[in-house]
């Protein structure tokens, strides 16, 4: 179904000469990822078959949880190139006493197409932020789409980055991030924020030791480790299990925690995992990732659907 | 948070929809929203006030089991979470009004503030009855939610008639709730009633222990209990004019009251009735099986031809006879069974009345006189209800709580039925007159037998209010009670109720939280409804400023019953307290009881001047003992056996 708030605007595009229409990808609240394996650099001499990290602990202090969303449609096509509309929201809930409280939010409307398609729309985008999709291939319907779609991870990343900033220079108070510190420099070198990773889509080992990866027990932790790839940022990183995955899924419960690459982080692996232990309550169901999922993490995901503009 | 301050959104959905009369929305966990509190929804062009009726609050958990993992499986642990789960307060709202009313619409999605002063009283269109300078509003009590404290008023014109009247309360025995709001309600018409309605009185039957029997001594209230006055606009003060009416105990003398404390003689007074009162009112007292045609042809023969008649038959006197009393009727059959007896010559009727008619009726006036005796006098003489003369916001409480069961209803049936007519006739006194019935359930049943009392309700719920006669009932078990009588009270309350009460099909209406609010309502908390207000309402209403029973009777502890001349003396110095009960005792010794009885009665009936005097009147000049002197027969002749040989 078609959002209401965009109904003007795809009128606006369609009075342009452009041909309508209405797609809503199934997944267009998650993020693309390719699997792969890319070998990372142990940084402690633990077995991979990972230890024991201790009894849950309660976060002590303040906490904050910082994530976003995305939601992205086909309008129009402009000849064989689609018009792709997206909102993309990050936001942070700070957690005292018990209870979350939305501390940041930002939300962008974004209009993702070709240029001369842009060109031809300006005037109309009030309120949408344009982002022009490369021309160096012809208009392919299906890439063009994909291009669109990555325009729209990459502007939801730059959004979580910026909203976490402003989070920052408000408070000092420990941040978990939904997904990868290694987005942003900024991000990477806090001290007090903390990445958790749901997708195991890269993975850190392979053969033997990926199999001891992956088969670690509840409340055992993975030795810390320094991922290899793609990321704007070095961090440190580890795998924890949250709950027990035995007769169920190879990564039931199974999250990759990334902090600062310090000697600190190094000490205070095994603290941040038992303080992470404590967050498995309450359980996110009925979300189906609620075995990865924290709490604080979803209410966020959850203030962002509700709280946005439908 | 101030009282209209915004509390909460409006929510619709495909499963919980607004509709035009109900409407669901959120508040914060912490809002001074409850069942019954009165909203207001703003929107552009429309505003909706409403009453919450129901209440739901439930969390993001999809399945207890998931809390239980969440936990470990251990309670404790579960209240360690390190956040606290998203809780939704959500509830549903009654709509009291729409302005503007047309078109009618389903409740739009707005902005939900508490009601403020202004609010509750367009809410319960009580703009229509409370301006100033025509203003019918009684106060009832205060509409209390989120520190605002509005007063509530009733509209006389549907409280007292004519556009709608009667009260009926139901509430569980025990908590004085009943006994409380009746007591305030008609303080507060008391004092409240338009001058330019007319004139108002109340008749109450106590029915059960002291419950109203100090309505005329000044109650403790406290600081919240005044407070309460003063937002109602009323004084805090005990009825002004109050009388207390009490049949006499058997004995003649000794009231059957638990007022009997002499420093509250001033204003109790005997009910007494003679044969003309009760022998109009039979048929309350007679079953249908009792009273056939027969007997009730020859019961009407006596109203008609004999009672209060000079009636001369010469099979039964030479002069004509003055049946005026049980006494008198006793010996007005005594002659026709004589006269059957000796000079019928075998025929079984007299003025066409078999005998076993005139025996059945005969057994069952006497039954009468000796069940209710202490109600009925040998002398004929009433002391009655002041008929054509009651006082404006005058209070009369007739006291039956001592009295057999079948003469309560004697005393009630003659009450409203003399009230009743002397309403039709407009010369009571008064132009409105409250009549105010506990234990409804047991003169109006739904079930059981019909019955004079219950037809004659009926009759005064269905009727009453073209002539100002107003019906306050209340019972324990408002589903136990006649439904026509019930329907009839434009106006109910409910105070405390059973569970078993509110789960019958008379309180399907209502909403589950409305129900079991009304299960744990605390006293002094009352749910109304009422012709103006769309929906029940729950108030609070101070206690009434007069003497509770219990305390009463510690106060005022009953006397003991006196010996005969004692209770004279006592009876007589209510009317002159300088009489002594030395000088009654030396006035009456020697005298017939009855004859005291009656110059008693005749004293407090006239309350002469000189009372002493007056009762030494009527008791009549002293017939002195005589010793008889003379010789006697003289014995007879001493003669010699005749038969001695």
């Amino acid at each position: 179904m078609s959002t209401r708030s965009w109904t003007r605007l795809r009128r606006a595009v369609a009075a342009c000469g452009f041909t309508p229409a209405t797609w809503i990808p199934a997944a267009s609240e998650g993020r693309a990822e390719e699997a792969t394996i890319r070998p990372a650099r142990l940084l402690e001499d633990l077995p991979i078959s990972g230890h024991a990290v201790g009894a849950a602990e309660p976060w002590p202090g303040t906490l904050a949880f910082l994530d976003g969303t995305q939601r992205y449609e086909v309008m129009a096509y402009a000849g064989a190139s689609p018009v792709v509309v997206a909102e993309i929201a990050a936001g942070v809930l700070e957690r005292r006493d018990r209870q979350l409280h939305v501390a940041e939010v930002a939300r962008r409307r974004l209009v993702i197409a070709r240029p001369a398609v842009l060109s031809r729309l300006d005037g109309i985008l009030e309120g949408h932020i344009a982002v022009a999709l490369p021309e160096d291939e012809p208009a392919h319907p299906v890439h063009d789409f994909q291009l669109a779609r990555r325009e729209v991870d990459t502007e939801r990343g730059r959004l979580e980055v910026e909203v976490g900033r402003r989070y920052r220079s408000a408070s000092g108070a420990w941040l978990i991030v939904d997904g990868s510190l290694g987005e942003s420099l900024q991000w990477a070198s806090d001290p007090r924020m903390v990445g958790i990773s749901k997708s195991h889509a890269t993975l850190p080992f392979s053969d033997r030791d990926l199999e001891q990866y992956l088969r670690l027990p509840a409340g055992y932790r993975s030795p810390v480790f320094q991922p290899a790839g793609h990321q704007v940022a070095p961090v440190y990183s580890w795998a924890l299990r949250l709950w027990p995955w035995e007769g169920k899924d190879l990564l039931h419960g199974l999250i990759r925690v990334e902090a600062a690459p310090t000697a600190e982080t190094l000490a205070l692996a095994d603290q941040l995992s038992r303080w992470l232990l404590a967050e498995r309550a309450p359980v996110s169901t009925p979300d189906p990732r609620w075995d990865r999922l924290l709490y604080g993490i979803r209410a966020v995901e959850e203030y962002l659907r509700a709280s946005g503009e439908r | 948070m101030s009282a209209s301050s915004l509390i909460g959104r409006v929510v619709a959905t495909e499963l919980k929809p607004s509709t035009p009369h109900q409407f669901h929305f959120w508040t914060a966990r912490e809002s001074p929203v409850g069942i019954g509190a009165i909203v207001r929804v703003d929107t552009p062009g429309r505003q909706v006030l409403g009453i919450v009726t129901d209440g739901f609050a439930y969390s993001d958990l999809l399945t207890p089991i998931h809390d239980v993992i969440g936990a470990d499986g251990d309670p404790a642990a579960a209240a360690h979470a390190p956040t606290e789960r998203s809780e939704i307060r959500l509830y549903s709202a009654a709509v009291l009004r729409q302005i503007p009313e047309e078109p009618l619409q389903p409740v739009p999605l707005g902005e939900v503030h508490l009601a403020g002063d202004a609010d509750v009283i367009t809410a319960l269109r009580m703009d229509a009855f409370t301006q100033p300078g025509r203003s019918t509003g009684i106060p009832v009590g205060v509409y209390a939610a989120g520190g605002l404290e509005s007063p509530i008023y009733l509209d006389a014109d549907f409280l007292l008639g004519p556009e709608a009247a009667h009260v009926n309360i139901t509430g569980v025995s025990g908590l004085a709730t009943k006994t409380s709001a009746v007591a305030f309600l008609l303080s507060s018409i008391f004092q409240t009633f338009p001058a330019q309605k007319g004139s108002v009185a109340a008749v109450c039957f106590n029915v059960k222990g002291p419950d109203l029997c100090f309505l005329d001594q000044p109650g403790e209230l406290s600081d919240q209990d005044r407070r309460l006055y003063q937002r109602l606009g009323l004084a805090a003060e005990p009825f002004r004019e109050v009388r207390y009416y009490a049949p006499y105990k058997p004995d003649g003398i000794n009231l059957n009251t638990l007022r009997t404390h002499e420093s509250l003689a001033g204003n109790t007074v005997p009910l007494v009735w003679g044969l003309r009162e009760v022998l109009d009112y039979a048929e309350v007292l007679l079953n249908k099986d009792d009273v056939d045609a027969k007997a009730g042809a020859f019961i009407d023969f006596l109203a008609e031809r004999v009672v209060g008649r000079s009636f001369h038959d010469v099979t039964l006197s030479d002069q004509p006879l003055e049946v005026r009393s049980f006494a008198d009727l006793e010996d007005f059959f005594r002659r026709i069974f004589e006269f059957m007896e000796v000079q019928s010559k075998g025929s079984e009727v007299w003025r066409n009345h078999h005998m076993a008619t005139i025996r059945k009726v005969r057994n069952r006036l006497g039954n009468i006189s000796v069940r209710a005796k202490g109600l009925v006098t040998d002398d004929g003489q009433a002391s009655d209800l002041p008929w054509g003369r009651m006082p404006d916001r005058s209070l009369h409480v007739v006291d039956v709580a001592g009295l057999d069961p079948l003469v309560q209803d004697l005393v009630f049936a003659r009450i409203v039925s003399k009230l009743r007519e002397h309403l039709e006739r407009r010369d009571l006194g008064v132009d409105h007159v409250v009549v105010f019935v506990d234990e409804l359930n047991k003169y109006a049943p739904s079930d059981g037998q019909d019955t004079y009392v219950r037809r004659m309700l009926l009759d005064l719920s269905e009727r009453g209010r073209y002539l100002g006669l107003v019906l306050f009932s209340a019972q324990q078990f408002r589903s136990q009670v006649l439904r026509r009588v019930v329907g009839n009270a434009g106006t109910a309350l409910f105070g405390r109720m059973d569970m078993d009460e509110i789960a019958t099909p008379g309180y399907a209406t209502l909403s589950p939280a409305t129900k079991a609010k009304l299960a744990a309502l605390p006293k002094g908390e009352l749910m109304v409804r009422h012709p103006h207000f769309t929906q029940p309402l729950f108030l609070r209403f101070p206690r009434p400023a007069v003497m509770a029973g219990r305390v009463g009777v510690e106060r005022f502890p009953p006397s003991p019953d006196l010996p005969f001349a004692q209770a004279v003396a006592r009876q007589l110095r209510a009317l002159d307290s300088a009489i002594t009960a030395a000088r009654i005792e030396a006035l009456i010794d020697g005298r017939r009881e009855d004859d005291v009885r009656r110059a008693l009665h005749a004293t407090r009936r006239t309350h002469p001047d000189n009372v002493l005097a007056f009762f030494s009147a009527q008791l009549g000049k002293r017939v002195e003992r005589e010793v008889a002197t003379g010789k006697g027969v003289t014995g007879l002749k001493k003669v010699g056996d005749p038969y001695e040989r």
